[in-house]
């Protein structure tokens, strides 16, 4: 009799104890197609604005509309990317998680495999950033640097610098909710980090609707002669026949 | 009013309510003026079904029955896709009612709130001014 105890205890913790070890937890699966809500000023999703230094307050005060990098084409960056309103898909495998995004057709990789930033990353930026992951029990943490300072955080015009230090934290809080909490943490233009959060939407998959649709910025991208008069715009000229 | 095209009107003003806040690839406040509302009514002449964002023409006649060539801007194509418009859903030679807002730089131009065809058939709404600033 006792033996069998034994046994059945041995059974038990054998066989709970995969679910008891977050380490050994299988990782949620984050694949597939999702909507985002467009947040065009974070100031909204904050509450407030964000916590400038006097330099941030003076560039935000003073930034040009006109001038924002999208409308001449540029990568929006790796977080403006997850607040416009354009869906993206996650593809996910042990080593790589890559969000291909249908604004601006671009993409981002998040390596998996435990690698740490390239030793000289701050010298060779990216537009949409380093990006290195890792999960947290049920979170995929997201840690990005080299993000161009050229890009811009939202459509209303808050920047940042080189220094900018982007932390995101995806969390599958139902079967068709992402939670999306992004950190930013820039000391030229914010005292201290400041996050928001957004609740990305799995797309219904019956409705032929779970797709990234072909979007093309230099197609056709009059907008360019309004906004910057001055720059060369290559498509301009196209002239499609008159139907 | 028959309660099939009651329903048409409430479809149309509920794909212009889900797309009106969605758009825009970059600032609306930069190049038109929401202080500057206006309604054109005219004949489609041109469409561009392109990205970032679909432009159509439409010459509009004033009282002394001269005509001006307008430019419309709207949202991606893949954002209307999404909300119902089709390739052919506004056509060359179509009667349109747009109502939008005027280009800051005094141009022919408008960005499109709504679009809506002479048979009432047919509301849809797209424009970057979803922008909250």
């Amino acid at each position: 009799m006792k033996v069998l105890f034994s046994a059945a205890i041995a059974l038990a913790l054998v066989s709970s104890s995969p679910a008891q070890t977050p380490s050994l937890q299988k990782p949620p699966n984050l694949a597939g197609a999702w909507r985002v809500p467009y947040t065009p000023n974070l100031a909204d999703a904050l509450g407030r604005q964000p916590p400038y230094t006097p330099y941030g307050a003076e560039r935000w005060r003073t930034v040009d509309t006109a001038k924002d990098p999208t409308g001449t084409c540029l990568p929006p960056g790796p977080s403006r990317v997850l607040t416009s309103p354009f869906p993206f898909i996650i593809v996910q495998q042990e080593n790589m998680i890559a969000l291909l995004f249908e604004y601006q057709t671009i993409w981002r990789a998040i390596y998996m495999d435990g690698r740490k930033h390239p030793a000289d990353i701050a010298d060779y930026p990216e537009f949409m950033g380093h990006s290195i992951g890792r999960w947290e029990g049920d979170t995929l943490v997201v840690d990005t640097v080299a993000i161009n300072a050229r890009t811009w955080l939202d459509t209303a015009g808050h920047e940042h610098s080189p220094k900018l230090h982007l932390t995101e934290r995806f969390r599958k809080v139902s079967e068709d909710k992402i939670e999306w909490t992004a950190t930013f943490e820039d000391p030229v233009f914010y005292v201290r980090p400041w996050s928001i959060t957004r609740t990305f939407t799995k797309f219904d998959d019956s409705k032929d609707q779970d797709r990234i649709l072909p979007y093309t910025c230099t197609e056709n991208n009059r907008d360019v002669q309004h906004l910057m008069p001055n720059q060369p715009n290559l498509n301009y000229k196209y002239e499609p026949e008159r139907q | 009013m028959t309660k099939k095209s009651l329903l048409f009107v409430i479809a149309g003003i509920g794909i212009l309510l889900a797309a009106l806040p969605i758009l825009g690839h970059h600032s609306f406040a930069a190049q038109y003026d929401r202080s500057k509302p206006i309604t054109l009514k005219g004949t489609v002449s041109k469409v561009e079904w392109m990205n970032p964002h679909i432009y159509f023409y439409v010459d509009v006649k004033d009282d002394a029955e001269r005509v001006t060539n307008w430019a419309i801007e709207g949202g991606a194509p893949s954002m209307l896709y999404r909300n119902g418009w089709r390739i052919d859903s506004l056509k060359v030679g179509d009667t349109v009612t747009v109502e939008g807002w005027l280009a800051k730089d005094g141009s022919n131009l408008a960005n499109m709130r709504t679009a809506t065809l002479v048979d009432g058939k047919t509301v849809f709404g797209a424009s970057s001014g979803g922008d909250s600033r």
